[in-house]
């Protein structure tokens, strides 16, 4: 193969006519595909107590609580749980919703928001409830 | 008369944004000697897996390398698998091999975008790395995380793909196949980029099998190991055929010829893949106790072979991880690369390994000038770690 000076230089003049390949963020945003790996989100109706996601956490980012006790007219007991989450320490890995064995819907799911950075630490622990 | 001195270059900044320092003696302009210091950028991962159970540790270990992210979790998930006799289903192996050479692309192109920053050629880093970003647009799409993915688990992989996906990815795969020939011709035709990179880091062959070398380098000497050949893993072997590619130049040059005909070869296994996907499962069950053994996992990433050794003591958490990074096999080969070069080659033969300091970092015994020996266990060293921080202002 030849030797060539100035190889890329016609690639250098296309690149001219055509638009940026970089988006003015936070102006312009690109979507997110499906199934991003965003924040846990917790609901606390579907929650059995297992504490599976608190164990398996390789962030140790999540604490959960049993916050109430009732008796149902039915005699059967009602426990109620909230999670913690630390979202400064959140790797994101999404083992909490693989693990979480609540059914027929996940208790932790993690949602397609991105946008995590804060100020505040604290305003990055969360508390589902 | 010639008069020598030593040059010291790090441990900030040594060509690349991570620490390592070398020590240069050196006579003018040539280098006629280089020695390396690593250790200053340990982490205690290895320590820190014993601690945590298996399903921890995959995260952990994933962390060893972000560009390497899958083969590291690739490499410890077949070698636990091993250990707990599970085999993952067909499917699950394949899009296993799928993870791997998606993150081979992407990295090839990083490497080829800095290799271009280091000898001045930014245009060229400019345009590799928006090719990049289709890559990863496509591993995004299908584990949900640039970087990190989380494929990879114990017997299979987390996340299935359909026909959507498959057909994006087939379409990204045909885009890069058609770019990538422009900059393998590139580096061949274009006389500033020759003149910069050809004859440059010279490592013969024979040299490259003394001192271990791994991965592309070796490959780029003409020696053709690859772990995907000669011990295959995953899907590699029976089901997904591969072909090793090497070249002759020993040089920078043929690294950058290596890699990206590499890519080639990579697009077309990811065709395969994609057009003989099995149909079934993703995985398998697997037991969360691990019974009694140790065994040696081996995986070729991006950089060359990957090597992990798991001793499992019957419980949930593992009693000893040890990471051996392609980057450590490929250290002593750049110390011979360097000695003879010039000075101002030291950036682009050292990127030329795409060394990767951080994985390979270890330190797990302290002593101090007296001799005496510490070996610090994982509280001792987190508490050390806090108070460092703590001491120079920062809330931990």
């Amino acid at each position: 193969m030849s030797l060539r000076l100035g190889a890329m230089l016609p690639e250098v003049f296309r690149h001219l006519f055509k638009r940026p390949a970089t988006v003015l963020y936070p102006f312009e945003r690109n979507t997110v595909p499906r199934g991003l790996r965003g924040r846990p989100v917790m609901d606390p109706d579907k929650c059995i107590g297992c504490r599976m996601c608190e164990r398996d956490c390789p962030a140790e980012a999540i604490e959960i609580k049993q916050e109430s006790e009732a008796t149902m007219p039915d005699g059967k007991v009602k426990k109620r749980y909230s999670m913690t989450l630390y979202l400064d320490r959140c790797a994101h890995c999404a083992q909490c919703e693989e693990i979480c064995p609540a059914k027929p819907d996940k208790a932790v799911k993690l949602n397609e928001y991105f946008e995590e950075a804060a100020f505040d630490r604290g305003a990055l622990k969360i508390v589902y409830k | 008369m010639s008069e020598t001195f030593v040059l010291p270059v790090g441990p900030q900044h040594p060509a690349l944004k991570e620490p390592t320092s070398f020590r240069f003696k050196v006579d003018g302009e040539y280098i006629i000697d280089a020695d390396l210091r690593l250790g200053y950028n340990h982490r205690g991962m290895e320590k820190g897996c014993e601690a945590r159970t298996y399903v921890q540790d995959i995260y952990l270990l994933e962390r060893v390398c972000g560009i390497c992210s899958n083969a590291h979790m690739t490499c410890f998930a077949q070698g636990v698998e091993r250990l707990m006799g599970i085999e993952p289903p067909p499917r699950g192996l394949f899009i296993r091999c799928l993870m791997g050479e998606l993150e081979r692309i992407h990295s090839h192109l990083l490497w080829l975008g800095v290799a271009g920053h280091e000898i001045g050629f930014d245009t060229f880093f400019m345009y590799t790395w928006r090719d990049r970003e289709v890559v990863m647009d496509l591993l995004e799409m299908v584990s949900g995380n640039r970087v990190n993915y989380g494929m990879q688990t114990f017997g299979g992989v987390r996340r299935d793909l359909d026909g959507t996906q498959i057909k994006t990815l087939l379409e990204g795969i045909a885009a890069l196949k058609a770019r990538t020939p422009y900059y393998l011709n590139l580096g061949a035709t274009e006389p500033t980029m020759v003149a910069r990179i050809k004859g440059v880091g010279l490592l013969p062959k024979q040299k490259a099998i003394e001192l271990n070398t791994a991965g592309p380098t070796a490959r780029a000497s003409g020696v053709d190991f690859d772990v995907r050949k000669d011990d295959p893993y995953a899907g590699f072997g029976d089901l997904i055929p591969f072909t090793i590619v090497t070249d002759d130049g020993c040089d920078v040059l043929a690294r950058v010829v290596v890699r990206a005909k590499e890519m080639m070869a990579s697009y077309d296994i990811m065709e395969f893949i994609l057009k003989n996907l099995p149909a079934g499962e993703i995985r398998t069950k697997a037991p969360r106790r691990v019974p009694e053994g140790e065994t040696v996992s081996r995986v070729e990433a991006q950089r060359g072979e990957c090597i992990h050794y798991i001793r499992a003591n019957g419980t949930d958490k593992p009693d000893r991880v040890k990471v051996r990074a392609p980057t450590l096999a490929n250290w002593p080969a750049t110390l011979y690369m360097l000695r003879g070069a010039f000075l101002a080659d030291i950036p682009i033969i050292m990127a030329a390994i795409d060394p990767c300091l951080s994985c390979t970092d270890r330190m797990a015994v302290i002593s101090d000038c007296r001799g005496n020996e510490k070996v610090w266990d994982w509280e001792t060293l987190r508490q050390h770690g806090i108070d460092f921080h703590r001491r120079r202002g920062i809330r931990p």
